[in-house]
């Protein structure tokens, strides 16, 4: 059986990762525009987009952090020290 | 064989999957896995020798893999819209059909948002896509969306699954490292259920105009092009409209399938089916009427190029897979969902099946015609679906049908917590908000 630290530790590591994806979706999103502007390319069709995909993005992973932190924080021995 | 490990739970009928799966379990996951394993080899075939190997030729450039593609993200709404719609409007019923439909979501998703990838003869250009894709492209926009639905889905099936992982962990399940990862140090703590409902209520509000964006764009994929019978404005509510439809009809298979196989009548009752084919037969009448709306501008408007596209449709030679649609949509629901005699567990199997049918052909219905019957000085397209084709929509289906059983193998396909709370709380909730609908009594009048 794996250790509580490790899974702890793996725990973390999981929802680093969510934030690694979602903001590499970010900039790859802004890549995009800067090439649509480097283009001449439509960039304000680019611009609407992200401001909609990006901001989503970003929600979904503020809310899988506060609930891992909301969780951890509302463990009994947590909620009784 | 693992052993049911810990004492009788009150819902053992929803962890007994889990617990003991059983032999047929096996032997049906060893066959899927000989389909999926075959079909992976038929792939391989079609990047070896290109696209030649497929029925798509000009002017026919799209065929199964983009009617799939639509197909599937369709049936995908079935889940987290559905799911979000019943819990926003504190439907009570939703309880046991939440994550069943939940799972179809994350599932279907991550199918039919491959299926583009197989209609590339290059599929390996697919990275161009991260140094030189253009945003205003309805393709793109396609991507990113159907990349949000999928996280949000999966976030809103995975966070309300938390107190159901916490149960299993505490039975001793294996592997319990699993279950130990996934949840979360879940204890049932009050501050833990509050962090939990706050989550789920900005998940629901944020994840349902994701859902009617995703089928929106697909539609915009058609629509954006001035291409006789896809150039039109309702495409958008339409495609959404059909997505819900299917998705219904999915989860109405899919519960009929889990409640024989797994005993489940205590916690799938016919007033569930009930309420969810009433919806079905509401679905099914505004599909027609958009359908109805959609052709009869067309037609209004004879445009020649539409006109041709219209009676390829209704006389020429997808006629007979334009009726089928109508009458798997529109006929069947509708004489066996109205009627209650009729609307039984088989005759809404009959009918939800029927509309999964109905809908593929919609979708083969709008892919096709445009495309064989094109502006310019070509021929009369002919498109024939080769044996690639075939294999590869039945390994995305098998893959589906893997991917739901293997989940239902590790994770409660029903809420378990959600039924728990449903029997402690409902009843006291549902009569606090009945009460605070009703007008309040008349005060008594003054005597005299």
């Amino acid at each position: 059986m794996m250790n509580n630290k490790l899974i702890d530790r793996l725990q973390i590591l999981s929802i680093s990762l969510i934030w690694l994806l979602f903001t590499g979706i970010a900039v790859w999103i802004l890549n995009l525009i800067k090439e649509s502007l480097r283009l001449h390319d439509a960039p304000d069709a680019s611009l609407g987009i992200s401001l909609v995909a990006i901001p989503v993005f970003f929600t979904l992973s503020s809310v899988l952090t506060y609930v891992f932190i909301g969780l951890r924080k509302g463990r009994k021995k947590d909620v009784e020290s | 064989m693992e052993k049911a490990p810990a004492a009788p739970h009150p819902d053992y009928d929803l962890l007994r999957p889990i617990e003991n799966p059983g032999k047929s379990f096996y032997y049906i996951v060893a066959v899927l896995l000989v389909i999926i394993l075959y079909t992976g080899y038929v792939y391989i075939r079609q990047v070896y020798y290109g696209l030649g190997v497929t029925g798509m030729a000009q002017p026919v450039t799209w065929g199964f893999y983009i009617i799939n593609f639509v197909f599937f993200i369709g049936i995908s709404h079935a889940g987290t819209l559905i799911s979000a719609i019943l819990r926003l409007s504190k439907a009570e019923w939703r309880r046991p059909i939440t994550r069943m439909a939940e799972v179809i979501t994350a599932i279907v998703l991550a199918i039919g948002g491959l299926h583009p990838i197989l209609d590339l003869g290059r599929p390996d250009r697919m990275t161009h896509l991260f140094y030189n894709g253009r945003l205003q492209s309805p393709l793109l926009w396609d991507i990113v969306s159907i990349t949000a639905y999928f996280t949000a889905s999966t976030v809103y099936l995975y966070i309300p699954m938390i107190p159901d992982i916490a149960i299993l962990r505490d039975r001793g399940v294996k592997p319990r490292w699993l279950y130990e990862f996934l949840s979360w140090g879940w204890q049932g703590t009050e501050q833990q259920h509050k962090v939990l409902d706050r989550a789920m209520n900005i998940l629901m509000v944020v994840v349902i105009p994701i859902a009617v964006s995703v089928h929106t764009i697909i539609s915009y994929i058609f629509a954006m092009t001035v291409q006789p019978g896809w150039h039109s404005t309702i495409f958008g509510p339409y495609f959404v409209v059909g997505a819900i439809f299917s998705g219904i009809a999915a989860i109405l298979v899919l519960m009929i399938v889990f409640r024989k196989i797994f005993h489940l009548e205590r916690y799938l009752k016919l007033i569930h089916f009930n309420y969810l084919s009433v919806l079905l037969l509401v679905m099914s009448l505004l599909w027609f009427y958009f359908t109805f709306s959609e052709y009869l501008t067309g037609y209004y408007g004879h445009e020649p190029n539409e006109m041709r596209v219209f009676w390829y449709k209704f006389s020429g030679a997808f006629a007979p897979y334009f009726w089928t649609m109508v009458t798997c949509n529109f006929l069947l629901p509708l004489i066996l969902l109205s009627n209650r005699k009729t609307r039984t567990i088989p005759g809404i199997l009959i009918a939800s099946i029927s509309v999964i049918i109905g809908m593929w052909l919609e979708r083969l219905i709008i892919v096709v015609p445009s495309l064989a019957n094109p502006r310019l000085s070509y021929p009369t397209g002919i498109y024939i679906p080769s044996h690639t084709e075939w294999m590869l929509f039945l390994g995305g289906v098998s893959v589906f049908i893997l991917g739901y059983m293997m989940f239902a193998r590790f994770f409660p396909v029903i809420s378990v917590w959600e039924i728990q709370e449903g029997r402690q709380e409902s009843a006291k909730t549902v009569t606090e908000r009945i009460t605070s609908y009703m007008p309040d009594p008349e005060p008594p009048l003054a005597k005299g």
